[in-house]
Protein backbone atom coordinates (compact mmCIF):
# COMPACT_ATOMS: atom_id res chain seq x y z
CA UNK A 1 0.00 0.00 0.00
CA UNK A 2 2.53 2.32 1.23
CA UNK A 3 4.27 1.65 -2.44
CA UNK A 4 1.72 2.32 -4.26
CA UNK A 5 1.42 5.61 -2.74
CA UNK A 6 5.06 6.69 -3.45
CA UNK A 7 4.32 5.44 -6.92
CA UNK A 8 1.26 7.99 -7.06
CA UNK A 9 2.93 10.89 -6.45
CA UNK A 10 5.56 10.26 -8.44
CA UNK A 11 3.54 9.79 -11.56
CA UNK A 12 2.19 13.18 -10.16
CA UNK A 13 4.98 15.11 -9.62
CA UNK A 14 7.37 14.20 -12.33
CA UNK A 15 5.61 15.83 -15.05
CA UNK A 16 5.51 18.83 -12.84
CA UNK A 17 9.37 19.90 -13.18
CA UNK A 18 11.44 16.44 -14.21
CA UNK A 19 9.47 15.65 -17.23
CA UNK A 20 7.48 18.47 -18.09
CA UNK A 21 5.51 17.81 -20.56
CA UNK A 22 6.00 21.47 -22.48
CA UNK A 23 9.46 22.12 -21.31
CA UNK A 24 10.68 18.74 -21.53
CA UNK A 25 8.55 16.68 -24.28
CA UNK A 26 8.14 20.20 -26.18
CA UNK A 27 4.60 19.07 -26.76
CA UNK A 28 1.83 21.75 -26.67
CA UNK A 29 4.21 24.94 -27.71
CA UNK A 30 1.55 26.17 -29.89
CA UNK A 31 -0.86 27.46 -27.33
CA UNK A 32 1.74 27.99 -24.54
CA UNK A 33 3.07 30.80 -27.30
CA UNK A 34 -0.70 32.02 -28.01
CA UNK A 35 -2.79 32.05 -24.83
CA UNK A 36 0.03 33.17 -22.91
CA UNK A 37 -0.46 36.96 -23.19
CA UNK A 38 -2.19 37.61 -20.15
CA UNK A 39 -2.74 35.80 -16.48
CA UNK A 40 -6.58 35.49 -17.12
CA UNK A 41 -6.29 33.42 -20.40
CA UNK A 42 -3.37 31.44 -18.82
CA UNK A 43 -5.41 30.30 -16.41
CA UNK A 44 -8.83 29.81 -18.13
CA UNK A 45 -6.50 28.00 -20.68
CA UNK A 46 -5.04 25.73 -18.01
CA UNK A 47 -8.53 25.00 -16.47
CA UNK A 48 -10.09 23.61 -19.95
CA UNK A 49 -6.55 21.74 -20.71
CA UNK A 50 -6.93 20.37 -16.80
CA UNK A 51 -10.65 19.23 -17.63
CA UNK A 52 -10.34 18.07 -21.00
CA UNK A 53 -7.09 15.91 -19.61
CA UNK A 54 -8.61 14.54 -16.24
CA UNK A 55 -11.89 13.05 -17.89
CA UNK A 56 -10.10 11.94 -21.40
CA UNK A 57 -7.61 9.67 -19.16
CA UNK A 58 -10.58 8.64 -17.07
CA UNK A 59 -13.18 7.67 -20.11
CA UNK A 60 -10.12 6.49 -21.67
CA UNK A 61 -8.72 4.03 -19.34
CA UNK A 62 -11.84 3.17 -18.26
CA UNK A 63 -13.07 1.72 -21.85
CA UNK A 64 -9.06 0.92 -22.50
CA UNK A 65 -9.84 -3.12 -23.00
CA UNK A 66 -13.01 -2.54 -24.73
CA UNK A 67 -11.29 -0.26 -27.62
CA UNK A 68 -10.24 -1.94 -30.63
CA UNK A 69 -6.85 -1.76 -31.59
CA UNK A 70 -7.58 -0.81 -35.08
CA UNK A 71 -9.52 2.25 -34.24
CA UNK A 72 -7.77 3.28 -30.71
CA UNK A 73 -6.42 6.39 -32.13
CA UNK A 74 -10.04 7.60 -33.38
CA UNK A 75 -11.59 6.28 -30.47
CA UNK A 76 -9.40 8.52 -28.17
CA UNK A 77 -9.89 11.47 -30.59
CA UNK A 78 -13.80 11.28 -30.24
CA UNK A 79 -13.58 11.11 -26.88
CA UNK A 80 -11.28 14.31 -26.44
CA UNK A 81 -13.18 16.32 -29.30
CA UNK A 82 -15.97 15.78 -27.48
CA UNK A 83 -14.91 16.75 -24.49
CA UNK A 84 -13.13 20.06 -26.24
CA UNK A 85 -16.76 20.79 -27.29
CA UNK A 86 -18.47 20.62 -23.95
CA UNK A 87 -15.49 22.75 -22.40
CA UNK A 88 -16.20 25.17 -25.32
CA UNK A 89 -19.91 25.18 -24.68
CA UNK A 90 -19.45 25.66 -21.27
CA UNK A 91 -17.36 28.47 -21.16
CA UNK A 92 -19.20 30.60 -23.85
CA UNK A 93 -21.60 30.55 -21.09
CA UNK A 94 -20.32 31.63 -18.21
CA UNK A 95 -17.20 33.23 -19.95
CA UNK A 96 -18.03 35.20 -23.47
CA UNK A 97 -15.35 37.62 -23.59
CA UNK A 98 -12.56 34.83 -22.30
CA UNK A 99 -13.61 32.57 -24.95
CA UNK A 100 -13.72 35.40 -27.65
CA UNK A 101 -9.69 35.81 -26.55
CA UNK A 102 -8.93 31.99 -26.60
CA UNK A 103 -11.31 31.84 -29.60
CA UNK A 104 -9.82 28.98 -31.88
CA UNK A 105 -7.66 27.82 -29.18
CA UNK A 106 -10.04 26.25 -27.33
CA UNK A 107 -10.97 24.11 -30.47
CA UNK A 108 -7.61 23.64 -30.86
CA UNK A 109 -7.13 21.73 -27.55
CA UNK A 110 -8.27 18.82 -29.74
CA UNK A 111 -4.65 18.47 -31.15
CA UNK A 112 -2.81 19.50 -28.19
CA UNK A 113 -0.18 16.73 -28.61
CA UNK A 114 0.04 16.50 -24.36
CA UNK A 115 -3.34 15.33 -24.28
CA UNK A 116 -3.27 13.21 -27.46
CA UNK A 117 0.02 11.83 -25.86
CA UNK A 118 -1.06 11.13 -22.18
CA UNK A 119 -4.16 9.28 -23.41
CA UNK A 120 -2.14 6.62 -25.66
CA UNK A 121 1.02 6.53 -23.46
CA UNK A 122 -0.85 6.36 -20.28
CA UNK A 123 -4.72 6.22 -19.69
CA UNK A 124 -4.40 3.00 -22.23
CA UNK A 125 -1.95 0.74 -20.02
CA UNK A 126 -3.41 2.22 -16.65
CA UNK A 127 -6.54 1.70 -13.88
CA UNK A 128 -8.68 4.42 -13.89
CA UNK A 129 -7.11 6.30 -10.90
CA UNK A 130 -3.90 6.45 -11.74
CA UNK A 131 -4.69 7.96 -15.40
CA UNK A 132 -6.51 10.66 -13.35
CA UNK A 133 -3.59 11.39 -11.10
CA UNK A 134 -0.93 11.08 -14.38
CA UNK A 135 -3.79 13.78 -16.18
CA UNK A 136 -3.68 16.21 -13.02
CA UNK A 137 0.34 16.10 -13.01
CA UNK A 138 0.47 17.03 -16.78
CA UNK A 139 -2.04 19.25 -16.49
CA UNK A 140 0.08 20.88 -13.69
CA UNK A 141 3.02 20.93 -15.46
CA UNK A 142 1.07 22.69 -18.71
CA UNK A 143 -0.38 25.36 -16.45
CA UNK A 144 3.07 25.82 -14.56
CA UNK A 145 4.59 26.65 -17.65
CA UNK A 146 1.75 28.56 -19.19
CA UNK A 147 1.04 31.03 -16.15
CA UNK A 148 4.82 31.24 -15.82
CA UNK A 149 5.75 32.36 -18.99
CA UNK A 150 2.06 34.80 -18.65
CA UNK A 151 3.06 36.04 -15.54
CA UNK A 152 6.86 37.51 -17.20
CA UNK A 153 4.82 38.61 -20.20
CA UNK A 154 2.01 40.81 -18.77
CA UNK A 155 4.26 41.98 -16.03
CA UNK A 156 6.67 43.45 -18.76
CA UNK A 157 4.69 43.40 -21.45
CA UNK A 158 1.58 45.37 -20.19
CA UNK A 159 2.75 46.84 -16.18
CA UNK A 160 -0.34 44.41 -15.12
CA UNK A 161 -1.51 41.22 -13.61
CA UNK A 162 -5.19 39.52 -14.12
CA UNK A 163 -5.45 42.83 -15.96
CA UNK A 164 -4.93 44.82 -12.13
CA UNK A 165 -2.14 47.92 -13.53
CA UNK A 166 0.82 46.53 -11.06
CA UNK A 167 3.73 48.77 -12.75
CA UNK A 168 2.66 52.20 -13.73
CA UNK A 169 3.06 52.59 -17.26
CA UNK A 170 4.46 56.14 -18.96
CA UNK A 171 0.79 55.98 -20.68
CA UNK A 172 -0.92 56.21 -17.40
CA UNK A 173 1.54 58.65 -16.02
CA UNK A 174 3.59 56.44 -14.44
CA UNK A 175 7.56 55.63 -14.86
CA UNK A 176 7.08 51.53 -16.55
CA UNK A 177 7.79 51.83 -20.49
CA UNK A 178 6.12 48.50 -21.53
CA UNK A 179 8.44 46.17 -23.18
CA UNK A 180 6.30 45.64 -26.26
CA UNK A 181 8.40 42.75 -27.19
CA UNK A 182 6.67 40.97 -24.43
CA UNK A 183 3.19 41.18 -25.62
CA UNK A 184 4.07 39.49 -29.31
CA UNK A 185 3.78 35.52 -29.28
CA UNK A 186 8.04 35.22 -29.89
CA UNK A 187 9.05 36.16 -26.72
CA UNK A 188 7.36 33.05 -25.43
CA UNK A 189 9.97 31.04 -26.99
CA UNK A 190 12.72 33.34 -25.43
CA UNK A 191 10.69 32.66 -21.50
CA UNK A 192 10.14 28.42 -22.64
CA UNK A 193 14.16 28.15 -23.51
CA UNK A 194 15.12 29.90 -20.32
CA UNK A 195 12.57 27.76 -18.08
CA UNK A 196 14.16 24.86 -19.91
CA UNK A 197 17.41 25.67 -18.70
CA UNK A 198 16.49 26.36 -15.34
CA UNK A 199 14.76 23.17 -15.14
CA UNK A 200 17.89 21.08 -16.64
CA UNK A 201 20.55 22.91 -14.19
CA UNK A 202 18.33 22.47 -11.28
CA UNK A 203 17.58 18.66 -12.14
CA UNK A 204 21.92 18.42 -12.88
CA UNK A 205 22.32 19.67 -9.28
CA UNK A 206 20.52 17.38 -7.39
CA UNK A 207 21.92 14.55 -9.45
CA UNK B 1 -20.26 -16.70 -28.64
CA UNK B 2 -17.43 -14.98 -27.52
CA UNK B 3 -16.72 -11.24 -27.63
CA UNK B 4 -14.08 -9.69 -29.60
CA UNK B 5 -13.26 -6.23 -29.34
CA UNK B 6 -11.00 -6.88 -32.36
CA UNK B 7 -13.24 -8.41 -34.80
CA UNK B 8 -15.07 -6.24 -37.67
CA UNK B 9 -18.59 -6.44 -35.62
CA UNK B 10 -16.85 -5.56 -32.59
CA UNK B 11 -14.83 -2.60 -33.84
CA UNK B 12 -18.31 -1.30 -35.20
CA UNK B 13 -20.01 -1.70 -32.10
CA UNK B 14 -17.48 -0.53 -30.36
CA UNK B 15 -17.63 2.87 -32.78
CA UNK B 16 -21.23 3.05 -32.65
CA UNK B 17 -21.60 3.01 -29.09
CA UNK B 18 -18.37 5.05 -28.63
CA UNK B 19 -20.28 7.51 -30.84
CA UNK B 20 -23.48 7.42 -29.14
CA UNK B 21 -21.91 7.83 -25.86
CA UNK B 22 -20.02 10.71 -26.93
CA UNK B 23 -23.07 13.00 -29.20
CA UNK B 24 -25.57 12.15 -25.84
CA UNK B 25 -22.96 14.38 -23.85
CA UNK B 26 -22.34 16.89 -25.98
CA UNK B 27 -26.07 16.98 -26.67
CA UNK B 28 -27.07 17.15 -22.53
CA UNK B 29 -24.62 19.93 -22.19
CA UNK B 30 -26.36 22.32 -25.35
CA UNK B 31 -29.52 21.24 -23.87
CA UNK B 32 -28.18 21.92 -20.53
CA UNK B 33 -27.50 25.97 -21.63
CA UNK B 34 -30.02 26.21 -23.93
CA UNK B 35 -32.35 28.37 -21.72
CA UNK B 36 -29.64 30.53 -20.87
CA UNK B 37 -28.21 30.73 -23.90
CA UNK B 38 -31.72 31.87 -25.31
CA UNK B 39 -32.47 34.41 -22.60
CA UNK B 40 -28.93 35.94 -23.64
CA UNK B 41 -30.02 35.68 -27.35
CA UNK B 42 -33.15 37.86 -26.45
CA UNK B 43 -31.37 40.28 -24.12
CA UNK B 44 -28.43 40.57 -27.30
CA UNK B 45 -31.21 41.22 -29.21
CA UNK B 46 -32.42 44.49 -27.29
CA UNK B 47 -29.56 45.93 -26.57
CA UNK B 48 -28.97 45.87 -30.75
CA UNK B 49 -32.01 47.38 -31.18
CA UNK B 50 -32.11 49.94 -28.17
CA UNK B 51 -28.82 50.99 -29.38
CA UNK B 52 -29.31 51.06 -33.07
CA UNK B 53 -32.45 53.55 -32.08
CA UNK B 54 -29.92 56.19 -29.77
CA UNK B 55 -31.06 54.42 -26.69
CA UNK B 56 -27.70 53.27 -25.48
CA UNK B 57 -27.58 55.10 -22.18
CA UNK B 58 -30.83 52.92 -21.44
CA UNK B 59 -28.81 49.51 -21.85
CA UNK B 60 -28.83 49.11 -17.72
CA UNK B 61 -30.07 46.51 -15.24
CA UNK B 62 -33.10 47.29 -16.46
CA UNK B 63 -32.42 46.29 -19.80
CA UNK B 64 -36.36 44.37 -20.44
CA UNK B 65 -38.54 47.89 -19.00
CA UNK B 66 -36.63 50.39 -20.85
CA UNK B 67 -37.18 48.02 -23.90
CA UNK B 68 -40.43 48.22 -23.30
CA UNK B 69 -40.99 51.76 -23.05
CA UNK B 70 -39.35 52.26 -25.97
CA UNK B 71 -39.67 49.73 -28.41
CA UNK B 72 -42.78 47.71 -30.13
CA UNK B 73 -41.56 44.70 -31.82
CA UNK B 74 -43.88 43.68 -34.96
CA UNK B 75 -44.28 40.58 -37.26
CA UNK B 76 -45.27 41.96 -40.31
CA UNK B 77 -45.19 40.10 -44.02
CA UNK B 78 -43.16 41.15 -46.22
CA UNK B 79 -45.61 41.67 -49.70
CA UNK B 80 -48.29 43.45 -48.06
CA UNK B 81 -46.58 44.89 -45.37
CA UNK B 82 -49.24 44.19 -42.95
CA UNK B 83 -48.82 43.72 -39.05
CA UNK B 84 -49.29 39.80 -38.10
CA UNK B 85 -50.86 40.63 -34.45
CA UNK B 86 -51.25 37.06 -33.67
CA UNK B 87 -47.32 36.23 -33.84
CA UNK B 88 -44.99 36.96 -31.04
CA UNK B 89 -41.85 39.09 -32.77
CA UNK B 90 -39.42 38.43 -29.67
CA UNK B 91 -39.50 34.70 -30.39
CA UNK B 92 -40.23 34.52 -34.09
CA UNK B 93 -37.19 33.29 -35.15
CA UNK B 94 -36.75 34.54 -38.62
CA UNK B 95 -33.52 32.61 -39.50
CA UNK B 96 -35.14 29.20 -39.46
CA UNK B 97 -38.29 31.47 -41.08
CA UNK B 98 -35.88 32.01 -44.34
CA UNK B 99 -34.76 28.38 -44.19
CA UNK B 100 -38.40 26.49 -43.98
CA UNK B 101 -39.19 26.27 -47.92
CA UNK B 102 -43.01 26.84 -46.48
CA UNK B 103 -42.38 30.54 -45.21
CA UNK B 104 -40.02 31.44 -47.93
CA UNK B 105 -39.66 32.36 -51.30
CA UNK B 106 -36.46 32.97 -53.89
CA UNK B 107 -36.77 36.86 -54.13
CA UNK B 108 -36.87 37.36 -57.94
CA UNK B 109 -33.93 39.99 -57.46
CA UNK B 110 -31.71 38.93 -54.95
CA UNK B 111 -29.61 41.93 -55.10
CA UNK B 112 -28.39 40.97 -51.30
CA UNK B 113 -27.23 37.38 -52.38
CA UNK B 114 -29.45 35.67 -49.73
CA UNK B 115 -30.71 32.30 -51.46
CA UNK B 116 -34.26 32.20 -49.46
CA UNK B 117 -36.52 35.31 -48.23
CA UNK B 118 -38.89 34.77 -45.30
CA UNK B 119 -42.36 35.68 -46.43
CA UNK B 120 -42.58 37.47 -42.41
CA UNK B 121 -39.91 39.67 -41.00
CA UNK B 122 -39.50 41.67 -37.58
CA UNK B 123 -39.55 45.21 -37.17
CA UNK B 124 -39.27 47.63 -34.78
CA UNK B 125 -41.38 50.63 -33.96
CA UNK B 126 -39.86 53.36 -31.76
CA UNK B 127 -41.65 55.50 -29.19
CA UNK B 128 -40.07 58.28 -27.11
CA UNK B 129 -40.83 59.31 -24.36
CA UNK B 130 -44.16 60.85 -25.21
CA UNK B 131 -45.03 58.20 -26.85
CA UNK B 132 -45.19 59.30 -30.12
CA UNK B 133 -43.51 57.38 -32.99
CA UNK B 134 -39.87 58.52 -33.22
CA UNK B 135 -38.59 56.22 -36.29
CA UNK B 136 -38.33 51.99 -36.80
CA UNK B 137 -35.33 49.46 -36.70
CA UNK B 138 -35.27 47.05 -39.33
CA UNK B 139 -32.91 43.71 -39.32
CA UNK B 140 -31.27 43.47 -42.75
CA UNK B 141 -28.59 40.81 -44.08
CA UNK B 142 -26.99 39.81 -46.71
CA UNK B 143 -24.10 38.40 -48.53
CA UNK B 144 -20.66 40.16 -48.00
CA UNK B 145 -17.24 38.46 -49.35
CA UNK B 146 -17.25 35.14 -46.96
CA UNK B 147 -20.22 35.49 -45.07
CA UNK B 148 -23.66 36.91 -44.53
CA UNK B 149 -23.66 40.33 -42.84
CA UNK B 150 -26.40 41.04 -40.26
CA UNK B 151 -27.75 44.45 -39.10
CA UNK B 152 -30.16 46.70 -37.48
CA UNK B 153 -31.29 50.21 -39.60
CA UNK B 154 -32.59 53.06 -38.23
CA UNK B 155 -34.82 55.83 -39.79
CA UNK B 156 -36.23 58.57 -38.48
CA UNK B 157 -39.76 59.06 -38.46
CA UNK B 158 -39.46 60.62 -42.15
CA UNK B 159 -38.78 56.68 -42.62
CA UNK B 160 -36.25 58.38 -45.25
CA UNK B 161 -33.40 59.64 -42.53
CA UNK B 162 -30.88 57.08 -41.67
CA UNK B 163 -30.47 57.59 -37.62
CA UNK B 164 -27.72 54.56 -36.99
CA UNK B 165 -26.78 51.55 -38.66
CA UNK B 166 -25.52 48.80 -36.33
CA UNK B 167 -23.75 45.47 -37.70
CA UNK B 168 -24.02 42.82 -35.03
CA UNK B 169 -22.63 39.65 -36.71
CA UNK B 170 -20.37 38.74 -39.57
CA UNK B 171 -17.37 36.54 -40.50
CA UNK B 172 -15.58 38.91 -43.37
CA UNK B 173 -11.93 38.99 -43.38
CA UNK B 174 -10.64 39.48 -39.81
CA UNK B 175 -8.76 42.64 -39.31
CA UNK B 176 -9.85 43.84 -42.98
CA UNK B 177 -13.20 43.99 -41.99
CA UNK B 178 -12.97 45.23 -38.69
CA UNK B 179 -14.71 48.72 -39.71
CA UNK B 180 -18.27 46.71 -40.05
CA UNK B 181 -18.05 47.41 -36.10
CA UNK B 182 -16.03 50.65 -36.20
CA UNK B 183 -18.40 53.36 -34.67
CA UNK B 184 -16.52 55.82 -36.90
CA UNK B 185 -17.48 54.03 -39.98
CA UNK B 186 -21.05 53.43 -38.95
CA UNK B 187 -21.41 57.24 -37.81
CA UNK B 188 -21.00 58.13 -41.66
CA UNK B 189 -24.24 56.55 -42.17
CA UNK B 190 -26.58 59.14 -39.95
CA UNK B 191 -28.04 61.72 -41.55
CA UNK B 192 -27.81 60.03 -44.82
CA UNK B 193 -31.00 59.28 -46.88
CA UNK B 194 -32.04 56.07 -47.95
CA UNK B 195 -34.43 57.02 -51.02
CA UNK B 196 -33.93 59.84 -53.87
CA UNK B 197 -36.14 61.98 -55.80
CA UNK B 198 -37.72 58.66 -57.29
CA UNK B 199 -38.38 57.12 -54.56
CA UNK B 200 -35.49 54.40 -55.13
CA UNK B 201 -32.81 53.10 -52.64
CA UNK B 202 -30.08 55.62 -53.70
CA UNK B 203 -28.08 54.61 -50.57
CA UNK B 204 -24.74 53.63 -51.51
CA UNK B 205 -20.40 52.29 -50.35
CA UNK B 206 -18.16 54.38 -52.73
CA UNK B 207 -14.81 52.85 -53.44
CA UNK B 208 -12.23 55.80 -52.82
CA UNK B 209 -14.66 57.67 -50.70
CA UNK B 210 -17.72 59.34 -51.23
CA UNK B 211 -17.95 63.00 -52.75
CA UNK B 212 -18.32 65.93 -50.04
CA UNK B 213 -22.15 66.49 -49.65
CA UNK B 214 -23.61 63.33 -50.95
CA UNK B 215 -26.62 62.88 -48.96
CA UNK B 216 -26.88 58.69 -49.91
CA UNK B 217 -23.20 57.77 -49.88
CA UNK B 218 -20.72 56.71 -47.49
CA UNK B 219 -17.10 55.68 -47.79
CA UNK B 220 -16.00 52.40 -48.73
CA UNK B 221 -13.03 50.52 -47.22
CA UNK B 222 -9.76 49.88 -49.34
CA UNK B 223 -8.65 45.87 -49.28
CA UNK B 224 -12.61 45.65 -48.41
CA UNK B 225 -14.89 46.38 -51.22
CA UNK B 226 -16.68 43.67 -51.83
CA UNK B 227 -17.73 43.59 -48.18
CA UNK B 228 -18.73 47.01 -48.75
CA UNK B 229 -20.83 45.95 -51.66
CA UNK B 230 -22.47 43.67 -49.12
CA UNK B 231 -23.82 46.14 -46.76
CA UNK B 232 -24.87 48.42 -49.55
CA UNK B 233 -26.74 46.03 -51.76
CA UNK B 234 -28.24 44.80 -48.38
CA UNK B 235 -29.67 47.79 -47.41
CA UNK B 236 -31.24 48.21 -51.45
CA UNK B 237 -32.43 44.70 -51.07
CA UNK B 238 -34.30 45.09 -48.18
CA UNK B 239 -35.36 48.29 -48.49
CA UNK B 240 -36.68 47.90 -51.95
CA UNK B 241 -39.37 46.00 -53.48
CA UNK B 242 -38.74 42.65 -52.55
CA UNK B 243 -38.25 43.97 -48.78
CA UNK B 244 -39.58 47.12 -46.07
CA UNK B 245 -40.99 48.82 -48.95
CA UNK B 246 -44.86 47.59 -48.38
CA UNK B 247 -44.19 47.87 -44.56
CA UNK B 248 -42.91 51.77 -44.64
CA UNK B 249 -45.51 52.82 -46.39
CA UNK B 250 -48.54 51.34 -44.74
CA UNK B 251 -46.84 53.14 -41.73
CA UNK B 252 -46.46 56.47 -43.53
CA UNK B 253 -50.19 56.09 -44.62
CA UNK B 254 -51.10 55.57 -41.26
CA UNK B 255 -48.98 58.21 -39.85
CA UNK B 256 -50.21 61.31 -42.18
Amino acid sequence: MSNNTVAMKEVLRTPIFANNPVAMQMLGVCSALAVSGSMQTAVVMSLAVTFVMVFSNLIISCIRNLIPNSVRIIAQMTVIASLVIVVDLVLKDVAYEISRQLSVFVGLIITNCIIMGRAEAFAMKSKPWPAVVDAIGNSLGYAVILCGVAFVRELLGNGSLFGQEILVTVANGGWYLPNELFQLPPSAFFLIGFMIWAINVIQKRQG
Amino acid sequence: MRYNKDSVVGTMLFTLVLCLFCSVMITGTSAGLKERAQAKQLAELKRSVLKTAGYGQLIDNNLSENFDSHVTAVVLDLDSGAIQPDLDAMTFDDRMAAMNPDTSRKPKKDTARIGRRADMARAFKITNDQGELEGVVMPIHGKGLWSVIYGYVALDADLNTIKNVTIYEHGETPGIADFLEDESWLSQWQGKKLFDDSGKVAVKVVRGGAEDGDEHAVDGVSGATLTGRGVERSMQFWFGEEGFRAFLSSIKASEV
